[in-house]
């Protein structure tokens, strides 16, 4: 236990784990109100610049957690949460110790806040007194996770002024009326200095850099992303789909550019999607910006994290172009309380500030977070606001990479690396209809065009296989992008080592429509190939829309019992990907069912031991939504 | 007693007489005359799959090592043994005081199925049950086919899923887990059975006198859906003037009036 003196300084800690940016709203949401209320020391950080062995030392401490989609620790909690299980930590090493923890989930997952629930547990197992009872907001609920934040938050602050009034002096009245300042600055320059005018955006190194230094002067949202780890070039674009079918699967093929690139099957692959410079006009014009000015962003204030020294000037269109998302992701509601500032026409005004209050939460959810509205078209809407560009770079959305699962080997394709993406499409509810930004993007390109594309690869969650290893692949739809990259991996090896069985479970509606990659699955299937009997492997397909009844992945699964089972009991490790929410758990059933089936042992005792499977590394899962 | 079949297994390359008709009168708690055992010596857990199941009366296990006989091995023991048969383990007089300082030795003897189980001067005794169909096969059975998983277990730290409770394991209330029962009877965000696509089709409600001369009680209808309410029947539309043609952009879901 750590024997220093607790500083007794009036301080608030608040610490996130984020992973889409959510929790990070929420934290600085916190911050901003304990700031409203007089608190004299706050700070609010991601788990990851924290250090937990500090945290005896802590008079208050708010943990604000996401759980993520298979009910796991966000990335940059990983360490911190490997801290606090250590067996060696006491049940008083956090004695006197203040905390609150709110979690962000969403109870269609089996694993509802299962990060906040285990982070409470062990907060007040190792002695830390609870201020208020956990908070667990749901993005089910109307308004998401801000339904239950609100009322727990109000709590919070008051009880927090009843145990020390000196930690928010003004918790009773706080100061709604004053205007907070933007977190950084932004200075104009008159020229791009030391640049030869004769580049152009396709020359790879000056897209580079322009983002390295949009990047680095962006407010804290990149961590780790500053320099792509390669630039690529689009070589083939083809419809995998048919187009009456109403979907839009294609295969993407890229080559790297600038620098050799290197990856694993089961890998992902990250770009920085291009935004529509339609949509980029539209908004420098409604802002009042000009597009050939450059700028430096600087922080306003000396003390916080992550800003460098930017090397030099940037232009400002370029900046928006790389970093701010206009036309895809929505503000959030801190967005239209800024707003509200700025609203020269009485109605704009008092419907910013509606839309910001308690009161108009679940309207402003209905017409911005529901609708999915963009900066654009919030900013349209409200015509009288002018929004200083310093506000703007603080509060829209930051331009987001997608991720994707390489579908191809790199042993087969050197220096390629090829995606399976499905275009995202819905109509709102206002009955709008709206395309996802960079499948949508992707979709349009055209490899005559030599559009550059920055992009990252990072692991995912299916660690590649060894050859020795025996296969259980279960990938219905764009599932299956990363087992096309395993099968080609695997037929590449089996001609210098003898290699392990492969079974593939594949599903989709139907033959006509979407059998992806139909043709190259059927021929590892052929003799000697990676799927054939010959070598122990198989192909099974489901399609679901053929016949009256459904047909899944987990149907032919279970056709499959004893052969699944040979293969478990051979040391077989599973692999499931795929698009829906519902899949890993229906596909978990199943194995349940064949494992308790085939060895006559009861349901849970083959649940258990699925379980011991996962945590020896041999059952992965990547789900997306 | 007739010709009882006593196997005796030991990772010895051999065995004495002596010690082997010791251990059997410990077991047996008679004298030895007519006992012919089956010796394994140099024995591994695989050394008794040759052996049929049920076919020997009893075993005499006589290891020099420290380490207690493997799950695979007892698994194997239990499988030949007949119901109610006797295992003796004669531990090493060397060995055997490090070797009952483990308190984990009757545990493993109950998971691999045996019962009776004593601690004895020379080490360990325990018998198959006898009844023959059952639980007791089932028990067998997950020792024996469900197969040891690796893990590389990071001793030192807990366990975290112990950090739950049963409360929070349960399956979550879902207000609209169920498409059809749902409160809110909406389509999930990535709904996959089509009924999002069926709320698509849905009709807007609009007539062609709305969209050409658009007109508004409330008078916020034209100023855009930021100022809409939500039972407004111009939801989704661009903004407007009283009065004046809306103008329906290529991405909307017009009405099929």
């Amino acid at each position: 236990m750590c024997l220093t003196e607790k500083k007794r300084e009036n301080q608030l800690l608040i610490l996130y784990a984020s992973q889409t940016g959510n929790a990070m709203d929420a934290a600085e949401r916190f911050g901003r109100e304990a700031e409203r209320r007089g608190c004299p020391s706050i700070s609010v950080l991601s788990m990851d610049e924290f250090d937990p062995s500090e945290l005896p030392n802590k008079e208050a401490v708010i943990l604000v957690v996401s759980t993520t989609g298979q009910g796991d620790n966000p990335d940059s909690m990983k360490g911190f949460w490997r801290f606090l299980l250590q067996k060696n930590l006491t049940e008083d090493w956090l004695k006197g110790v203040n905390y609150a923890v709110f979690g962000l989930g969403d109870s269609s997952y089996q694993k509802y806040n299962f990060v906040a629930k285990k982070l409470d547990k062990r907060f007040s197992s190792l002695g830390a007194t609870p201020i208020i009872e956990r908070g667990l907001g749901d993005d089910q609920h109307p308004s998401g996770y801000e339904g239950a934040l609100d009322p727990w938050m109000s709590s919070l602050w008051s009880i927090l002024y009843q145990r020390n009034p000196r930690l928010l002096p003004n918790a009773i009245t706080p100061d709604d009326t004053l205007m907070d300042q933007p977190k950084v600055q932004v200075i104009y320059h008159d020229t791009e200095e030391g640049l030869s005018p004769m580049t152009t955006s396709t020359d790879f190194n000056y897209l580079e850099m322009q983002l390295e230094k949009a990047h680095s002067m962006n407010p804290a949202k990149y961590s780790g992303k500053n320099r792509p780890d390669c630039f690529l070039k689009l070589t083939k674009n083809n419809l995998l789909s048919q187009v009456e079918s109403g979907k839009d699967v294609r295969h993407f093929e890229f080559e790297a550019v600038s620098c050799a690139i290197d990856y694993d099957v089961g890998d992902i692959l990250e770009v920085l999607p291009g935004q529509s410079p339609e949509a980029l006009d539209a908004f420098m014009q409604r802002c009042n910006l000009n597009p050939e000015s450059y700028i430096t962003v600087q922080a306003r204030d000396n003390e916080n994290r992550g800003f460098q020294k930017p090397s030099s000037p940037v232009k400002l269109k370029s900046f928006i172009e790389l970093t701010m998302d206009v036309a895809s992701a929505s503000p959030r509601r801190y967005f239209f309380e800024v707003m509200s500032f700025f609203a020269t026409a009485e109605h704009e005004k008092e419907r910013l500030q509606y839309f910001a209050s308690p009161e108009g939460r679940d309207d402003l959810y209905q017409y911005n977070q529901k609708e999915r509205r963009t900066v654009l078209e919030v900013l349209e809407d409200f015509p009288s606001v002018q929004m200083p560009f310093e506000w703007l770079v603080q509060l829209v959305p930051p331009l987001k990479t997608r991720a994707f699962s390489i579908s191809s080997s790199n042993s087969a394709h050197p220096n390629q690396v090829h995606l399976t993406i499905s275009l995202v499409s819905w109509t709102t509810p206002y009955k709008r209809k709206r395309t996802g930004l960079c499948s949508s993007w992707l979709a349009g390109l055209d490899p005559n065009q030599r559009v550059l594309i920055p992009a990252w690869i990072s692991k995912g969650c299916l660690p590649p296989p060894p050859p020795s290893l025996p296969l259980i692949l279960v990938g219905p739809g764009t599932g299956c992008a990363p087992f096309h990259g395993f099968v080609e991996e695997r037929a590449i090896q089996s001609k210098s080592v003898t290699t392990a069985p492969v079974v593939f479970f594949f599903g989709c509606r139907n033959e006509e429509d979407d059998f992806l990659y139909r043709d190259f699955w059927l021929s590892h299937l052929q003799k000697d190939g990676v799927l054939s009997e010959e070598k122990g492997g198989g192909f099974y397909v489901a399609f679901s829309r053929e016949q009256p009844h459904k047909v899944y992945v987990q149907h032919k699964m279970r056709e499959q019992s004893s052969k699944i089972w040979s293969l478990l009991s051979q040391g077989a490790a599973v692999y499931v990907a795929g698009s829906a929410n519902k899949m890993p758990a229906d596909v978990l059933s199943a194995l349940e069912e064949i494992v308790s089936n085939e060895t006559g042992v009861p349901k849970e005792a083959a649940s258990t031991w699925i379980r011991t499977l996962e945590r020896a590394g041999k059952y992965h899962v990547e789900a997306w939504s | 007693m007739g010709q009882d079949k006593l196997l005796v297994i030991t990772d010895q390359v051999a065995v004495s007489i002596s010690a082997v008709s010791d251990a059997i009168k410990k077991l047996r708690k008679e004298d030895v005359v007519e006992v012919d055992p089956l010796i394994i010596t140099q024995a591994t857990s695989d050394s008794l799959t040759s052996l049929e199941f049920s076919s020997i009366d009893d075993v005499v296990s006589l290891f020099k090592t420290l380490e207690f006989p493997s799950d695979q091995l007892l698994g194997n023991i239990s499988r030949v043994l007949k119901p109610g048969g006797a295992v003796l383990f004669h531990f090493d007089s060397q060995t055997i005081g490090e070797q009952m300082k483990n308190p984990s030795l009757e545990h493993e003897l109950i998971l691999a199925g045996f019962l009776d189980i004593h601690r004895e001067s020379f080490g360990m005794k325990c018998k198959k049950p006898s009844w023959k169909i059952g639980s007791s096969f089932a028990l067998k059975k997950t020792s024996q086919v469900l197969p040891k998983v690796q893990m590389n277990d990071d001793d030192d730290l807990i366990d975290e899923d112990s950090l739950l409770t049963e409360e929070d394991l349960k399956k979550p209330q879902l207000p609209s887990g169920d498409c059809e029962v749902g409160i809110t009877k909406k389509a999930c965000k990535n709904c996959s059975c089509g009924r999002a696509g069926d709320e698509e089709k849905v009709k807007l409600g609009l007539t062609m006198d709305q969209i050409n001369n658009p007109q508004s009680a409330c008078g916020s209808c034209g100023l855009g859906d930021a100022f809409r309410c939500s039972t407004c029947p111009y939801k989704g539309l661009p903004k407007f003037k009283l009065g004046e043609k809306i103008a329906l952009s290529g991405n909307f879901l017009a009405s099929d009036i």
